[in-house]
């Protein structure tokens, strides 16, 4: 049975790494070839997940790689249904995107990235200890920075990878030294909020979620993989899987369902606001992750897996057809046999006037957060530092002088 | 000049393009269709920083592959370049041997940094040749840039920081919100007062967003609330420091920076009447006084925060200097002293790039004339006469129903097939028994008068209601938070059925979602009054020549598109009812022709539709070449046989088409089989993945405006527009008048449209489609908050070849000089160059090209054209635009293809 998880975590990657191989050395192959590559390791890797859950639960030992770093995969009741359904959205969009990127400059890169992305998902949720799986994190985010800066030649994207990319580093501090804590027996409590802070990024919680509306920049297929379904989803995953650590401090579940209810809150909110298509799907999805976050504060983690997982699927379709809005806008006109029902009326006939102005107001800013969290925490940050040099500078130049 | 004239003026500039639901077709440089179109495309180059014609380097490969020849070189040259005979200077070329030989060789030049690079550190320049030298001494001074005239532009130069990061995404969401047609679940509060009011209202409050860019806009809101918007504007460019005589570039370069978005508000102040869902009060100075008020608060922020970056040192541009250096060398021309160098530098500044562009492009769009000219002009020697026709059929002149046309007379030698405007002369607001609101068929120019509604038969409840009711109730519920909840958790296998069958098995997957009933049977209730229908009636039979002799049956073929994954879905439907779809107005056609009193009207005007005829109209679906036919239930028992052979042959003709269209998509494979030629162009209309749809214009190219007796059987390759015109029944003009009229503006607008798109893809074009987000039910953006995309998308005009319309048209050229001279904006269309015209003698045969004011004759360069039996000997296995050739059927031994 080991052969059957150590492949199921491996093809993916191999298929990367070929595909890298090749597009570094040899001429650039087929559009056929590179998709075929991609889909069937990813089709592969969610049969042989299959195969491992008809045979139940499953630890491999791979050995260590150095000391107080084993390689451990665990195919479990968590990582089997999550890693099945990331493993077949892989393929699913990589046949999707044979389509959609053909033709395109970028088609092979686009490829590389997405099996790198699906190679790194799958270590994530097959990993058995917290160390290999910052290994497939990292990979998963280098990959969808890089994306949503898919097309580098113009300034958004390249800004917003960017941002996004600043988000997850700066949030996999919390994952690297969850990791560090762990190992040196540190107390639950630590380990927690680390984990907590590390899952924030990924899952675009309150308040560094500001990166996900703007990585609706790249191609439609990688929005919906990464940011409707599996990058948001690793965030919640994380938590899940280290659930036994985390639940022995008492204060972790009531912090995860806050951030988690916070978020929910606030992205509900300011996606009533939203008024293209897809940053109106980008806070749904933190919406319903926010949620998620909630209920495994809760206590309900199987609810909270059903949920992420189809929220996954859900989420995905509804970004592959997105720029299909006006077709269906008309059709779905034609049925009604009418105009399209407004939303909001309770809204505006229950909320007073003034309130009403400040809390759209609010949403159509996205509640601030870019100003307070960019310019005053990060650009506070930036001020300091910049301050120091200057002080160094000054330093130096008396030095010099007095000499 | 007033603020609002200011405004009024810089409004012409904005792009036309209203909203997508309805696109429709125009020149996207409409704003200087009073130059000449050389003039405008280096003019247009200049204010909106785009490009004029294709790259040099796309102009070199066309030389080498072919496209351009020598020869099309050396005409050009010889027709633009004047030349006395004399060396340019002692021991150097002529004028125009010097162009030709420029034209043959790319010189790359890099410029800046790439060139001092080249000079300092490689031995691209002969450091003993004393040319260098020379020419480097003579070159002239630098021009200085022009001095920055919006404040941004002065910030930016100063500081390095560009005020407009801050303003645009402030400014982008809150039009988006304006004018958003129901994509927000909730509506921006105060906008039934117009932008300026609701952005007043929302951002007068205290306890704003904390941007520091900000600080101080509330109050500032505040005190001017009531104001209007030419006053805030006055006071915002006083602010900002605009003298009175710079105010009519700063506002124009103003709005350009986000000139999607501008061009948007401007659309819905002129055609509210075009908004998908609901009008907005929408003014452009409204929306110029946010943007202005904003720059006020985001240039004094950059100015208060960012430290001035130093200036760089400007070096002297050797980019003439090395470029002359090279083509002395190239055409070894000795320079012995200053005057030499200095005369040479100027020859070789007279040639810049924009000027071989505009000469490469001259020899490219030759190239095209003279190959499709001349297979018109073979043609009248092979093309035979046909016999009584079995039966008719009257197709939309647009160039995708060409090889419809074709293939219907190759399989079915009896048929007669006319083209004209794809609205039939029926001019309607029409409304369709599931449509929500009416929506006018007919040209944009055309204003339509009369309405018809479509109606079932029998009323009946609708089964789709309750279905739309739940995708309608997940879909919004989906994003909200409660309900949301539940949806996931309960959906998620049907999101994850759906994304299976949509991303493997797209065209299954379509028929299953789409699997509902036959639609019920339905009549058109129309408004037209007898003699109105007489009229509409009588010129499209008299126009087309239908009026000469009629068989039993007659079709009216209008036409549209349906496609999933496509925004720009409508702009693949029929340019000739303002991008709606052509088959109601075929309907209607069918319904006035067969009307018994519309029948004596026509009797009593010398035209007789004979008993034995019926019209019968009909819908072909360009992306997918299916057929739909109306009223079907109506047509005499005597006809239903002829009826069904046209049917079946239209069908045929149909598949094959489609077979000759996917040869141009690489995912079909070169040896397609016929029977999978259908499923394969289905596939690509409901496949969500799929980018291309179709081609729709791409490959438009030509107009032909005469009999199709004089095209038939000559293989054009979907490139032309065929209009009928029966020259012979048209004594005094009017009818070929009033035919240009409507013909020469509609396919120029196609043609330069994708022309622009192609030749400059991001600058008039809306780029790749692949990172398209729709925005209010609008148009879409690049991604995320960027300006709202025009033009047309790359996947839709890749295959383009950038040429002007060539209008070909049956009749003489002093007629055809007073018709076009009597319609003033053909004139302007035909004396500007924007279109090429072409006076085809019906008599004499002889072609006269309109060029530089007067009409030429042509010289023909090729006489033999291959010789094919059916079309598919000539497209078969090959991607690429081709040349003509002719296809007769009665042809036993067919000719191979050359």
């Amino acid at each position: 049975m080991n052969g059957v998880l150590i492949g199921a975590a491996g093809v993916p990657l191999a298929a990367f790494l070929l595909l890298g191989t090749v597009s570094w050395l040899g001429p650039p192959s087929g559009e056929r070839t590179v998709s075929a590559v991609v889909v069937l390791s990813a089709a592969t890797s969610a049969v042989l997940l299959g195969v491992t859950a008809w045979t139940g639960r499953a630890e491999v030992a791979l050995g260590t790689w150095f000391a107080g770093f084993p390689v451990v995969l665990v195919a479990d009741g968590w990582s089997l249904p999550t890693g099945i359904l990331a493993a077949l959205l892989g393929a699913l969009i990589g046949a999707f995107s044979r389509r959609y990127l053909h033709r395109d400059p970028g088609y092979r890169r686009f490829h590389l990235l997405l099996a790198l992305f699906v190679a790194g998902v799958q270590v994530v949720v097959l990993a058995g200890t917290l160390d290999l799986l910052v290994v497939g994190w990292e990979l998963t985010g280098l990959a969808s920075a890089l994306l949503i800066a898919f097309f580098h030649r113009r300034r958004g994207p390249v800004a917003h990878g960017l941002r996004a990319f600043v988000t997850y580093r700066v949030c996999d501090v919390g994952l690297v030294g969850a990791a560090v804590v762990a190992h040196h027996s540190g107390p639950p409590l630590a380990i927690g909020l680390l984990l907590l802070w590390g899952s924030m990024g990924k899952a675009a919680q309150f308040p560094v979620g500001g990166w996900l509306p703007r990585a609706m920049e790249g191609p439609t297929p990688s929005s919906a993989i990464c940011y409707g379904a599996i990058s948001v989803s690793l965030g919640p995953y994380l938590l899940l899987r280290t659930a036994p650590t985390w639940s022995q401090a008492p204060a972790m579940p009531v912090l995860i369902a806050v951030v988690g209810g916070v978020t929910a809150l606030h992205a509900t909110l300011v996606g009533r606001a939203q008024t293209d298509v897809k940053a109106a799907l980008a806070f749904a999805s933190t919406t319903q992750v926010g949620l998620v976050l909630v209920e495994i504060g809760l206590g309900w983690h199987v609810l909270a897996l059903v949920h992420l997982l189809g929220h996954a699927a859900l989420r995905s379709a509804q970004i592959l057809r997105s720029p299909s809005l006006l077709h269906d806008h008309h059709h779905l006109e034609q049925a009604l046999g009418g105009p399209v029902p407004r939303t909001g009326a309770l809204w505006e006939r229950l909320v007073p006037r003034p309130v009403r102005l400040w809390l759209y107001r609010f949403a159509l800013e996205r509640g601030y957060l870019d100003a307070l969290v960019v310019d005053r925490v990060v650009g506070g940050f930036a001020r300091l530092v910049r301050r120091f040099a200057a002080a160094d500078e000054r330093w130096v130049r008396r030095i010099a002088e007095a000499r | 000049m007033t603020i609002t004239a200011l405004v009024e003026r810089a409004a012409a500039l904005l792009p036309e393009q209203g909203p997508l639901q309805a696109f429709v077709h125009h020149n996207t440089l409409h704003a200087f269709e009073h130059l000449p179109f050389t003039d405008a495309v280096t003019e247009a180059a200049g204010v909106f920083g785009t490009e004029p014609y294709q790259s040099e380097a796309a102009f070199h490969a066309h030389l080498r592959s072919g496209r351009i020849t020598p020869d099309d070189l050396d005409a050009v040259v010889a027709a633009e370049v004047v030349d006395d005979g004399d060396p340019v200077v002692p021991g150097g070329p002529t004028l125009r041997r010097f162009h030709e030989t420029r034209l043959r060789h790319h010189v790359e030049v890099p410029h800046g940094a790439a060139l001092h690079w080249l000079l300092a550190e490689t031995d691209a320049v002969d450091a003993v040749d004393p040319r260098w030298d020379l020419l480097r001494a003579v070159a002239p001074e630098p021009v200085a840039p022009a001095p920055h005239r919006r404040p941004r532009d002065r910030v930016l130069a100063t500081t390095g920081v560009d005020p407009d990061h801050l303003v645009h995404p402030l400014l982008i969401r809150l039009t988006a919100a304006f004018l958003d047609q129901g994509v927000a679940y909730w509506s921006m509060p105060a906008r039934e007062h117009g932008l300026l009011t609701a952005f007043r209202a929302l951002y007068g409050r205290a306890g704003g967003p904390p941007d520091p860019f900000l600080r101080g806009l509330a109050a500032c809101l505040r005190e001017q609330r009531g104001r209007d918007a030419e006053r805030t504007i006055r006071w915002a460019l006083d602010e900002l420091g605009v003298p009175e005589q710079d105010r009519a570039d700063v506002i124009t370069a103003t709005l350009l920076s986000l000139r999607g978005w501008a061009g948007m508000v401007r659309q819905f102040e002129l055609r509210p009447d075009r908004a998908p869902v609901e009008p907005r009060p929408a003014r452009l100075t409204d929306y110029l006084a946010v943007q202005l008020t904003l720059d006020v608060f985001a240039t004094r922020h950059v100015l208060a925060t960012a430290e001035p970056v130093a200036d760089v040192v400007a070096r002297p541009e050797l980019a003439l200097v090395y470029e002359a250096f090279v083509l002395a060398r190239l055409m070894e021309v000795p320079l012995t002293g200053r005057p030499q160098a200095a005369a040479w530098l100027a020859v070789v500044d007279g040639c810049d790039e924009v000027e071989r562009r505009r000469l490469l492009h001259l020899a490219y769009e030759r190239r095209h004339r003279v190959d499709v000219l001349d297979g018109l002009a073979a043609h009248q020697r092979v093309s035979a006469r046909t016999g009584t026709p079995s039966f008719q059929a009257v197709f939309c002149l647009d160039e995708r129903e060409e090889s419809v046309r074709r293939h219907l007379e190759e399989c079915c030698p009896t048929v007669e097939t006319f083209g004209f405007a794809g609205f039939f002369g029926v001019a309607m607001n029409y409304r369709g028994v599931h449509d929500v609101r009416s929506r006018p068929l007919c040209p944009v120019v055309v204003t339509p008068r009369h309405a018809v509604v479509e109606q079932p038969i029998r009323p009946g409840r609708e089964p789709r209601r309750i279905k739309a009711r739940w995708t309608r109730t997940v879909s919004v519920g989906s994003r909200t938070l409660a309900r949301g909840g539940v949806a996931s958790v309960a959906l998620g296998v049907t999101g994850l059925a759906s994304l299976v069958g949509r991303c493997l098995f797209p065209r299954a997957a379509h028929r299953w979602s789409n699997r509902h009933g036959t639609p019920p049977a339905t009549r058109l209730v129309m408004g037209f009054p007898v003699d109105e229908m007489v009229d509409i009636v009588a010129t499209t039979l008299r126009t087309t020549g239908l009026s000469r002799a009629l068989a039993p049956v007659v079709l009216i073929v209008g036409h549209g598109s349906s496609s999933l994954n496509n925004p720009h879905e409508s702009a693949h439907d029929c340019g000739a009812t303002g991008g709606g779809r052509g088959g109601p107005n075929a309907r209607a056609f069918a319904a006035m022709a067969n009307d018994p009193a519309v029948r004596s009207g026509l009797a009593e005007r010398g035209i007789v539709i004979p008993g034995g005829t019926w019209f019968v109209g009909g819908y072909h679906n360009t992306s997918d070449d299916s057929m739909a036919y109306y009223d079907e239930d109506l047509v005499p028992a005597g006809h239903v046989e002829p009826l069904r052979a046209a049917k079946e042959a239209l069908g045929t003709a149909c598949a094959l088409a489609a077979h000759e269209r996917c040869r141009r998509f690489e995912s079909a494979p070169p040896d397609l089989a016929l029977v999978d030629a259908l499923p394969h162009a289905e596939t690509h209309a409901v496949d969500l993945g799929q980018p291309r749809p179709e081609y729709g214009h791409a490959t438009n190219a030509v107009c032909v405006v005469g009999r199709r007796s004089r095209t038939r059987g000559l293989f054009l390759d979907r490139r032309a527009f065929l209009a009928s015109y029966e020259p012979s029944s048209d004594t005094d003009d009017t009818l070929l008048a009033g035919l240009l009229a409507a013909v020469g503006p509609v396919c120029a607008g196609i043609n330069l449209e994708y022309y622009f798109s192609f030749v400059d893809p991001a600058g008039y074009g809306c780029g790749t489609k692949l990172p398209h987000n729709i925005t209010g039910l609008i148009g879409v953006m690049d991604g995320h908050a960027s300006d709202l995309r025009t033009g047309l998308p790359w996947q839709m005009v890749e295959i383009h070849e950038p040429v002007r319309l060539l209008l070909v048209v049956e009749v003489g050229p002093e007629r055809l000089s007073g018709i076009v001279r009597a319609n003033p904006a053909l004139d302007r269309l035909v004396s500007g160059g924007w279109i090429r015209l072409v006076a085809w003698d019906p008599e004499t045969d002889a072609m006269h090209v309109f060029q530089d004011g007067t009409f030429q004759p042509h010289a023909p360069e090729r006489t033999a054209f291959p010789v094919v039996g059916r079309s598919v000997e000539v497209y078969a296995g090959s991607r690429d635009h081709l040349g003509c050739a002719h296809v007769l059927a009665e042809v036993d031994v067919p000719v191979p293809v050359a």
